[in-house]
């Protein structure tokens, strides 16, 4: 299968180099005017949908409601104390479980003992919803922004500590074997052999870690009512102000798509000698 | 190798595996046997709360409600995202002009939907069943157009060089050729499934497991959170398990067989799959 799929890669290739077919190609693959009207389209639905008035008022508001609640959420002092709140939280978590998730990921990966050993525990955790453990949480440290740090931790450390797990355990055994034949330094191994062979992995993990933080983020805001975007959320949306809890939720999704494709461009950008690992 | 070799084989994989989670529990049991301390209650006596509360407390019915609500929303979360996923990985211009507002779609919060939907909606099981599914949907829906879009095209040409229905078409070669990946949103489905069910009970319920947990923690009845939050790990534990279970057991011919020859009954070892796994 693999043979044929790259052989009709092969065939488009001489496509791609000319110039006018080029650019046909990429508007097929890139419509600008198509993306437009698929988003116009979403529009008029989503304001049809409510002039039939099948749905609860409070549930979808008017597109140009939302729209006109923009420039008074944007212009207010609130957005960026609550961006900036959210945005803290979820740092401190994401960056303590980088520093605890790589070297423990490093440490287990490269004995097969010890992975082995805490595979069923690390398959019960990473199954385990952790925004479960808030009310235990809660009782412990009270609703503060520590406790919000806490929880991110909580979510964060798992994707990046398996995922380096991973990059260590998947070496080419072809690779392996060499390294033993010609009896390599341990440490030299370890720096230029089983380090670099990680990182695609580890990044991976990474980005997988900062799209979660800020979902964990705001989930804490939202049940536990600490300063940030959920919160924000919350209060429009019990203070019958809809259109600004949508507009709070698009700008949470901005933020979102901007974190995820941030993180795409990172991992691009620093591991252009290497293809990106999956995993995911 | 004979009975006695192999037997001796399991135990000593299953001693490895064991070892670490029977330490864990053991170390918590110890060290909690005789705490006074308010916060962490002994374990003995979480697992008899646990105990309690499943065989004759309301612990039992809430898990019910809570599991009911979470399939529900999975169902509809897989026929939406399949059936979309396969009309979208079909299409190359319509999957092109939507790929920017479905990335979107997966990057919004979805949890920021839960104070508004239950607000509209009130505390009934529909509103989390809306909010399950519209957190599940994205991960499947994207999977499948991923499945769809490697189908080989010789494939997809050849089908249309015989000209076999359409329907045919996504029975026999589409839906089974994108399995695998939608199998692997559903996992992703099922966590991101889980965190909704927790938040929406959090933020407004009258019964579910995670009512109960956010409940008996106000109330400060700590052994209670203690013995809802293992039910919620020991349930997502299971859940996953019974997922992967699934997966062996409809996808078994794409485990077991190399793709080079799928018509020959060539099996790869299983142990040589444990470690691909």
């Amino acid at each position: 299968m693999t043979v044929t799929r790259s052989a009709s890669d092969l065939g488009a290739d001489p496509v791609t180099r000319a110039g006018a077919p080029a650019r046909a190609r990429r508007r097929r693959e890139h419509p600008f005017l198509a993306r437009i009207a698929v988003f116009a389209a979403v529009l008029v639905v989503w304001e049809l949908v409510r002039l039939t008035g099948i749905v609860p008022a409070g549930l979808v508001p008017s597109p140009l409601d939302v729209l006109g609640a923009l420039p008074g959420v944007l212009g207010g002092a609130a957005l960026w104390q609550e961006l900036g709140a959210t945005l803290s939280g979820a740092l401190e978590g994401f960056a303590a479980s980088l520093v605890v998730g790589v070297p423990l990921g490093l440490l287990i990966g490269r004995s097969k003992l010890a992975e082995r050993s805490t595979r069923l525990v690390f398959d019960f955790v990473r199954s385990f919803p952790t925004i479960a453990l808030l009310p235990v949480l809660l009782l412990l440290f009270g609703a503060t922004t520590l406790m919000k740090s806490i929880v991110v931790f909580l979510a964060c450390v798992w994707p990046v500590l398996l995922q380096t797990m991973y990059g260590c355990m998947r070496l080419d055994p072809a690779v392996e074997d060499t390294v033993r034949a010609y009896l390599i330094p341990r440490r030299l191994v370890y720096w230029r052999v089983i380090l670099p062979n990680a990182v695609p992995f580890i990044a991976t993990g990474v980005r997988l870690a900062a799209t979660t933080s800020v979902l964990v983020a705001i989930a804490v805001e939202v049940l536990a009512s600490v300063d940030g975007l959920g919160r924000a959320i919350t209060d429009a949306q019990t203070g019958d102000a809809t259109p600004t809890a949508y507009v709070y939720i698009f700008l949470g999704g901005v933020l979102g798509y901007l974190i995820n494709k941030g993180a795409h461009a990172a991992e691009r950008r620093l591991l252009r000698w290497r293809p990106p690992a999956s995993g995911e | 190798m004979t009975m006695r070799q192999r037997f001796l084989t399991f135990a000593r994989a299953a001693l490895v595996q064991l070892w670490l989670p029977v330490v864990l529990i053991a170390a918590w049991w110890i060290a909690s046997s005789s705490s006074t301390s308010f916060y962490f209650p002994p374990l003995s006596a979480i697992l008899a709360d646990l105990w309690q509360g499943l065989t004759g407390g309301d612990l039992l019915s809430a898990t019910g409600y809570s599991l009911r609500n979470l399939l529900l929303g999975l169902l509809v979360a897989l026929v939406a995202g399949v059936a979309v996923g396969v009309l979208l990985g079909l299409n190359k211009a319509v999957e092109a002009a939507t790929r920017p507002m479905l990335d979107y779609a997966r990057a919004v919060p979805h949890v920021a939907f839960v104070p508004v939907i239950i607000v509209a909606l009130g505390l009934g099981w529909l509103p989390k069943v809306l909010l399950i599914a519209l957190g599940c949907v994205w991960p499947i829906l994207l999977n499948t157009v991923d499945g769809v879009r490697g189908i080989s095209p010789q494939v997809l040409e050849c089908t249309r060089a015989y000209r076999i229905p359409l329907r045919l078409v996504v029975r026999r070669v589409v839906l089974p050729a994108c399995a695998p990946q939608a199998f692997a949103g559903l996992r992703v489905a099922l966590q991101v499934g889980m965190v909704m069910l927790i938040v929406s009970e959090m933020y407004g319920s009258t019964t579910g497991i995670g009512f109960f947990v956010l409940q008996s923690g106000e109330n400060y009845a700590v052994t209670d959170t203690w013995a809802g939050t293992v039910l919620i790990g020991g349930l997502g534990y299971l859940l996953s398990l019974v997922l992967l279970a699934a997966e062996q057991l409809s996808l078994g011919w794409y485990f077991q067989r190399q793709p080079a020859r799928r018509r020959g009954a060539v099996r790869v070892p299983s142990t040589e799959r444990a470690v691909a796994s």
